[in-house]
């Protein structure tokens, strides 16, 4: 094969961790993501630790997510060993999770997706052209990190939780001055969905499932069924017997499949697109002006919904904030063998987690299978798709549009070889 | 080793300094730390130049000369090791920056188990890995200080760049969490509560974190110099701690360390 039939994007930049690209232009079907960054045998070496350092060592799994890690695992822990918590922790945690949703939201479309829009090699070198949304960018993202900071005593890898609940309460003051701060980035929140919609996405359509998890109250994070657009529902605790892994030798990271099934999507996209009417007004609203309808089956619009989510996750904390008095509570745990899973919705989406607890509260066996993973297959089912679509363009076109594509997955290569 | 006399290092006073970040085995939380050096993203990015990060920008001159190379994460493979030689000889000064990267941190948990069975619990087949045991920066080549931390400090964030653009050798704080504790006044879980704190062996720089959040410090700032591992693990086992258990809280962070070693094998 020559040289020119041979796209090898090497060490994708603006993605978290380490990731190329490799394209046979002759044959889509050699598209393969090698995800080159070092496996980090989380699952390996939590085996033998104590039941209590589970969060705060899984938190290391990742930099953008570590309160989604931390708290999936602490969940999985308490299911295994029988650990029941308060409303307040339920609802505490809800309201950490989405503050770093909405953060990690932030970074990835001004820092790592918007460069692509603008033809800029990156966030730095894009300044000049939108100096208002890097304004923007930082000031939205020191308030979600200092939310999550108030609850977990830092933004990242926080220190606070714990099986069981918080080890301590911030004064009820410092909640109200944060619903102000957040009522005060309200309007940015808007600013972002119009910055991002003003983008111009390549018109592409892939014939994806969607999984998000679901509940009947409200746009879940923490808890509820594993729902897919195309008719799986499921209770967390089903979840090994629908889906699985697969090993490749050019990827440090797994493949998940639902069992029987090609591919999904999981992610902003998936969960608009499945529980759509469950977001704030106010973000349903902006998607109406921006003229976007979901379910929607373009994965640049990945994009937007994340921004959607921005809107949603700082109304829904003010909500939360305003309608609650949170103050310092007794943890109570005790020593229990047993096994159990728990998934979350992390940035980039479903999160599985499961633990076999010991009865002297020492971790026997643990499995962890990460957004990125269960979109792993998606994406280079995309890619294939948009390569064979657009096959007679120049070379550098293709490459800039692989690497979008990727990026609008807005996948954590960390994550996935955890 | 840095030689001064270097051609390459010619001129490069007169310029911004060139910095550039490379990310090895780790949850690259210190590089986020780092793009969102705060309220001070923007003016610092006025005067240093990013040369080379891959998180932060497509492209970058990966063959330096750089000013000073930021290094996150462990050593896990052999290739890691020999670009960081590389990298050494392209740079001025080289920094470790966070915990994985100046003394193993969380992936060198996995060194306390044999590597096989680490390596077999997570995938059926090991025949396409090359996993060396985790080790930390200055296992492999000389370094400049380290910001410690996981994630790193911000207050050694602060010195490192502000003694970097005055030209001066930053201080790193030498004590352990204990003196910023009693600093803040806060109640010692250890001796209130018999919580087992490490923070009398941990490096002070996070302000007492843990006991001001009503919790023991569980070292994530990783070893104080010349801690003395062997007392705390004794008073570990006085309070009633099992083997195991005092094993895993000298584990957690800086397992290859020889500071925390007496403590790991009490
Ligand atoms: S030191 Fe901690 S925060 Fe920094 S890269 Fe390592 S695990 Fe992440
Ligand atoms: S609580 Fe921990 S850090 Fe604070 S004084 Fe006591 S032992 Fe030292
Ligand atoms: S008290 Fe200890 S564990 Fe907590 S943040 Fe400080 S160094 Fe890390």
């Amino acid at each position: 094969m020559s040289h020119r039939e041979k796209i090898d994007i090497d060490y994708l930049a603006r993605v978290e961790g380490e990731t190329s690209i490799r394209v046979e232009l002759a044959r889509q079907s050699a598209i393969e993501l090698k995800i080159f960054e070092p496996p980090r045998f989380f699952e390996g070496f939590l085996v033998g630790r104590n039941y209590d350092e589970v969060g705060d060592i899984v938190s290391r799994i990742c930099g953008i997510c570590p309160v989604s890690h931390m708290t999936t695992a602490i969940q999985a822990i308490e299911k295994a060993m029988g650990i029941t918590v308060s409303q307040q922790t339920v609802i505490l945690r809800e309201i950490m999770v989405i503050s770093q949703i909405v953060a990690s939201h932030l970074v990835h479309l001004y820092m790592f997706a918007m460069p692509d829009y603008h033809s800029r090699s990156g966030f730095v070198e894009m300044l000049p052209d939108t100096p208002k949304a890097a304004r923007r960018l930082l000031k939205m993202k020191e308030v979600m990190n200092e939310l999550t900071g108030l609850i977990g005593g830092r933004a990242l890898h926080p220190v606070t939780h714990l099986p069981g609940g918080f080890t301590h309460i911030c004064p009820a003051a410092n909640f109200s001055a944060m619903a102000k701060k957040l009522r005060n980035i309200r309007r940015d929140a808007a600013g972002v969905v119009e910055d991002i919609a003003s983008l111009e996405f390549p018109d592409f359509h892939s014939d994806s499932e969607y999984v998000a998890l679901d509940s009947q109250s409200h746009y879940a994070v923490n808890e509820g069924a594993i729902v897919s657009s195309r008719g799986l529902r499921i209770s967390v605790d089903e979840y090994r017997g629908y889906f699985e892994e697969s090993q490749v030798p050019y990827a440090f990271a797994k493949k998940s499949a639902i069992k029987g099934r090609p591919s999904f999507m999981v992610g902003a996209l998936a969960r608009a697109n499945i529980k759509f009417s469950k977001l704030h007004d106010e973000a349903k609203a902006l998607a109406g002006k921006a003229g976007v309808t979901f379910p929607c089956d373009n994965p640049f619009y990945n994009n937007l919904a994340q921004a959607l989510e921005i809107v949603n996750g700082i109304e829904r904390c003010i909500e939360l904030i305003e309608s609650n008095v949170f103050k310092d509570e007794d943890r109570h745990v005790r020593l229990h063998s047993g096994e159990g899973g728990s998934v979350t919705e992390a940035p980039r989406g479903l999160l599985y987690h499961w633990y076999r607890i010991d009865r002297q509260g020492v971790v026997e066996k643990a499995d962890i299978v990460t957004p990125t993973s269960h979109n792993f297959l998606n994406i280079e089912k995309d890619l294939k798709k948009l390569v064979k679509e657009n096959s007679d363009r120049k070379r550098a076109e293709i490459i800039a549009l692989c690497e979008k594509l990727v990026r609008a997955y807005d996948p954590c290569f960390s994550c996935s070889v955890h | 080793m840095f030689n001064p006399r270097n051609p390459r290092f010619k001129n490069m006073k007169r310029m911004k300094p060139r910095i550039a970040v490379f990310k090895y085995s780790c949850c690259a939380g210190c590089e986020f730390q780092l793009i969102f050096f705060q309220k001070h993203l923007l003016e610092t990015l006025k005067a240093v130049d990013v040369v080379y990060c891959k998180m932060l920008k497509s492209g970058g001159v990966e063959a330096g000369p750089f000013d000073v190379a930021l290094i996150e994460g462990a050593i896990t493979e052999e290739w890691q090791a020999s670009q960081l030689k590389k990298i050494r000889e392209a740079s001025r000064y080289l920094i470790p920056i966070g915990s994985c990267a100046v003394c193993g941190g969380i992936p060198a948990i996995k060194n306390s188990t044999d590597e096989l069975d680490v390596e077999k619990r997570v995938y059926a087949d090991t025949a396409f890995l090359h996993s060396v045991t985790a080790a930390p920066i200055d296992h492999y080549v000389k370094v400049d200080g380290y910001v410690k931390g996981c994630p790193m400090g911000e207050r050694d964030l602060d010195e490192l760049v502000i003694s970097l653009l005055l030209g001066k050798k930053p201080v790193f704080l030498e004590y352990c969490v204990c003196v910023e504790c009693k600093l803040r006044g806060a109640i010692c879980v250890l001796v209130a509560y018999g919580e087992p704190c490490m923070g009398p062996v941990t490096n002070a720089g996070c302000g007492a974190l843990c006991p001001v959040n009503n919790r023991a410090c569980y070292s994530c700032w990783g070893p104080m110099r010349d801690a003395n591992a062997k007392a705390l693990a004794d008073q570990f086992l006085k309070m009633g701690l099992r083997k195991e258990d005092i094993f895993r809280k000298f584990t957690e962070f800086g397992q290859p360390t020889d500071e925390f070693k007496p403590g790991a094998l009490t």
